[in-house]
């Protein structure tokens, strides 16, 4: 159900953050889709980010970069319209195979439990393209909840 | 290509390269800014302090991608120094724990090989700023070496 009263979207707030955040940025990341049940998100493949010059390869830096950021945004969807920081307690990545150099990579970020402080976090990687597939990567994620105040201040 | 790698390499041992060389031609590595530094056999890896690599534009703080991205090519470069026969390992998984926050400045980094089998390598991964005693941020990571079948 859409409340109309917001006058934002989750989508509004994943590339708010999109904005602020410079690294994820510089990434070339890009928000595909915002819902409550989580959040895709697509990295690109570019010759900087490349881990192994002999094959083309992205870096699996790259795509864990990629991939954090992708459950702070699913964090944000479930959170949402309310906003908190949620900074990475702890997170692992599986690389599962290697994605084909040249090719665009997409992840789906879902937390699936929310606590009074920690959220839960599951996310895929797929090849774009190839998203009823294999995935590339599979990683679990916590987080801590900052909760702010009006002005923006860490209240816990 | 991989025998210049392998070239380097051995150049790098016997102290006849830089070893920032062997960063230097990892695109991703460059993207993120990462030194090393050689003093005697011991190795740290710096990511200097960089706008580009900002995470909080409030603390400011850095990306806990590019932390970590950090610490996984630094293990890459670690391990391949150890390597009999020099091949950019895979990461397998890598596994990491943010302690405290990674401040807008100066990142430093160690490695430590737990095990070093044929095939796998297990590499503990510690990053720090203040003080080595007080990391940012450990990590552990599976390296797949070989994919022969032996």
């Amino acid at each position: 159900m859409t409340d109309t009263s917001i006058p934002y979207t989750r989508m509004d707030v994943c590339n708010r953050s999109l904005e602020t955040v410079r690294h994820s940025r510089n990434l070339g990341m890009e928000v595909l889709s915002a819902e409550e049940d989580g959040v895709r998100v697509r990295l690109p493949w570019r010759e900087d980010l490349v881990g192994n010059p002999d094959t083309g390869v992205l870096h699996g830096g790259a795509i864990f970069a990629m991939m954090d950021q992708a459950g702070g945004m699913a964090n944000s969807c479930r959170l949402f319209p309310n906003f908190e920081i949620t900074p990475t307690i702890d997170f692992r990545v599986d690389h599962l195979h290697a994605p084909t150099p040249g090719k665009a990579v997409v992840c789906h970020a879902s937390c699936y439990r929310l606590t009074e402080h920690v959220t839960f976090v599951r996310l895929t990687t797929w090849e774009e393209g190839k998203e009823d597939g294999e995935p590339v990567a599979t990683a679990l994620a916590t987080y801590t909840r900052m909760k702010l105040d009006k002005k923006g201040r860490v209240v816990s | 290509m991989t025998n210049s790698l392998k070239a380097l390499i051995e150049a790098c041992r016997k102290g006849e390269a830089a070893h920032q060389d062997l960063i230097d031609r990892v695109p991703y590595a460059r993207f993120l800014g990462i030194e090393v530094r050689a003093q005697g056999e011991e190795l740290t890896f710096i990511l200097p302090k960089n706008p580009e690599n900002i995470g909080n534009p409030t603390l400011p703080a850095l990306h806990g991608g590019a932390v970590a991205g950090f610490m996984e090519q630094a293990a890459i470069i670690f391990i391949l120094l150890e390597m009999g026969e020099p091949k950019v390992p895979k990461t397998i998984d890598f596994t990491i724990d943010y302690l405290r926050a990674g401040l807008f400045r100066d990142t430093f980094a160690e490695c430590r090989v737990t095990r070093l089998g044929r095939r796998i390598a297990n590499v503990h991964i510690s990053a720090w700023q203040k003080r080595r005693e007080e990391p940012i941020t450990i990590a552990r990571a599976h390296f797949l070496l070989s994919e022969e079948n032996n």
